[in-house]
């Protein structure tokens, strides 16, 4: 059902984010001819055989998936780029390379759909599962470091490792801020609710019994 | 704020806590060793937060720290604080440690609180992405509820995430939408 | 549409014409990702649904008129995920009132939030719990206690509402420079900077005014 993700472990599933990158727009080559397309999310076309042509990664499933098109990856799925942004992860202990906010997503997608789209498509599926580990891990070390603080920047992390770490590290700054400032909180909420009382002169009623 | 319906929050308030008896209290059978169904005045007491807590603010007890927060807990909390069995001591040490604070005279409480919590979620709770479940599975029995709750809070969702990363049918359409709907929503 | 660049998400919008959707899935993703309710989106819902309706008709035109039926597909699938985005906002909103059903009709400022359906649908709530609380428990205790907002006539708060935890950490982005205050009046003044694009976990209600107005957006 629509919204239905547990609240209470992850305020979005994976689907979900995958979801929202497929509207980013991605380039693929038609191989026939159609009209323009008048979404809601907006016009697309017309499509014209090989002439390349932008439009919503879920678009661009639907119709290779139909035999209707090919892909032309994007330029930072390559091996080269990948191997250069793979050693640069490794050197670095607290930094993220830039990578597409989606690309985790957008890798997955295409692997699925369009494996014969990208060239050396096996070394290029390796060095991006090899990122998102390097990642991963520096995710987790990074996890360590944290303290009472309000604000956390977290730069270049994308949007399905968000999602990933967001159910802990949400309890995780919860917690520390919580302890960190236990005396401050603790007074106000004694004081707001409730003043020290006389004994009043309520009906006596029987305690619970234990 | 109102946790008036929280289930944690009741089973907190449940937890029993020493107090000393300032005036004396009648009609109430609240003291198992004593002979009546009374209180005096200076009687030490075992009671339930929630009843401590109203007792205190009515100026009536006064709260002292309960066994959980000893001093043998604290020597091994300095000690290795990852290993220490804080479930078998209470298993809400921090959270019914929070709401003592405000009640006892003890300060160092709260910095107990705050360092065993660092000390373990550094060594313990930093590891549960990458981690085998196999390793976790040993000093899970060891976690109180918070802790407990965040591992498992990692732990979900790094399934969730593998199961999407091998794929399958993702929304599936409700039968009942392929018809058009008349009216207006 | 969106921003054309490699790193570009389809949320930074420089453009001056936002499409519809793209604002219904930062209302969707907002309302998801916060702790309380945000205030309704009464016209861009209205166009939303305007536009659904509309594509329901024309698909079912194109059908009967043999259109493609890959043509006819895509469109669908474009209706979908609309309507999806829809669906799934309205049935957040409805999780948030039944969650914090008192709490909604408490104030004029959280009613002013909710749609006229959705007063509707959490006054009725609100009613049927209270007498279902009045009839199986309150109206049995002594008469100081039976209110379902507060736990006796003493109290001088709502103690029975639950609230919405604003303390929450939420991640968020900026979309231009934006500078906040990390605490409370008379508190310590520190501040945190926010350049278009950073990331940041940070308290919710640090950034609430700035989500409302639409400086922030929640991922």
């Amino acid at each position: 059902m629509a919204g239905q993700t547990d609240p209470h472990i992850s305020l979005f599933s994976p689907q979900e984010v995958e979801f929202m990158a497929e509207d980013e727009l991605v380039q693929i080559v038609p191989n026939m001819n159609m009209e323009p397309l008048n979404f809601i999310s907006g016009d697309f076309g017309r499509f014209v055989p090989q002439i390349p042509i932008e439009v919503p990664l879920w678009l661009a499933v639907a119709l290779k998936r139909r035999g209707k098109c090919t892909f032309r990856p994007p330029g930072w799925l390559s091996v080269d780029n990948l191997t250069q942004i793979l050693e640069a992860e490794r050197e670095s202990q607290s930094t993220f390379q830039a990578l597409p906010f989606s690309y985790v997503e957008i890798a997955r997608l295409l692997f699925d759909h369009a494996r014969d789209d990208i060239p050396d498509m096996y070394m290029v599926r390796s060095l991006v599962e090899d990122i998102r580990d390097v990642r991963l891990h520096k995710l987790e070390t990074n996890l360590g470091s944290f303290q009472g603080t309000s604000a956390v920047k977290i730069s270049n992390v994308s949007a399905m490792e968000v999602n990933l770490v967001r159910p802990f590290v949400r309890r995780a700054l919860e917690a520390f801020y919580k302890h960190d400032k236990p005396e401050a909180d603790a007074d106000r909420d004694t004081r707001s609710s409730r003043q020290p009382r006389e004994a009043n002169n309520e009906p006596r009623r029987p305690l619970r019994q234990r | 704020m109102a946790n008036y319906y929280d289930i944690d929050d009741i089973l907190i308030e449940e937890e029993f806590v020493p107090v000393l008896f300032h005036k004396p209290a009648n009609g109430v059978t609240i003291d198992p060793s004593a002979e009546t169904n009374c209180v005096e005045q200076g009687a030490k007491v075992e009671l339930p937060f929630w009843l401590a807590h109203e007792l205190h603010l009515r100026q009536a007890v006064s709260v002292t720290l309960p066994a959980c927060f000893d001093q043998k807990t604290r020597l091994e909390i300095q000690a290795d604080a990852a290993c220490v069995d804080l479930r078998s001591r209470c298993p809400y040490f921090y959270e019914f440690g929070c709401k003592l604070q405000p009640l006892v005279t003890d300060r160092t409480l709260g910095i107990l609180l705050s360092t065993a919590f660092k000390l373990r979620y550094k060594e313990r709770l930093t590891k549960v992405y990458t981690a085998a479940h196999i390793t976790a599975s040993k000093f899970l029995p060891l976690l109180t509820k918070e802790e407990t709750n965040l591992y498992e809070a990692a732990h979900l969702s790094m399934t969730a995430f593998k199961k999407w990363r091998t794929g399958g049918p993702r929304f599936q359409r409700a039968s009942i939408l392929g018809r058009k709907r008349k009216e207006s929503y | 549409m969106a921003s054309n660049s490699d790193l570009g998400s389809a949320d930074f919008e420089t453009l001056a014409s936002t499409s519809d959707v793209e604002l219904l899935k930062r209302a969707w993703r907002n309302e998801k990702a916060a702790p309380e309710i945000l205030p309704y989106e009464a016209a861009l819902i209205e166009r939303a649904k305007g536009q659904i309706e509309l594509v329901e008709e024309n698909i079912e035109d194109y059908v009967e008129n043999g259109i493609d039926p890959l043509v006819v597909s895509l469109y669908q699938m474009d209706l979908d995920r609309t309507q999806f985005l829809l669906r799934s906002y309205l049935r957040v909103r409805l999780l948030k009132i039944e969650k914090f059903m008192f709490h909604n009709l408490k104030s004029e400022e959280a009613e002013s939030r909710l749609s006229e359906q959705e007063k509707v649908f959490a006054k009725s709530c609100a009613d049927d719990l209270a007498k279902h609380f009045e009839e199986s428990v309150l109206l049995k205790l002594p008469e100081n206690y039976q209110s379902v907002l507060k736990q006796s006539l003493i109290s001088e708060v709502d103690d029975m509402v639950p609230q919405p935890h604003l303390d929450t950490f939420v991640v968020c982005r900026s979309k231009n420079f934006v500078s906040l205050n990390l605490y409370e009046e008379g508190e310590s003044p520190e501040t945190v900077e926010m350049e278009r694009g950073d990331l940041y976990f940070i308290r919710y209600k640090i950034v609430k005014g700035a989500i409302e107005s639409g400086k922030i957006d929640l991922i």
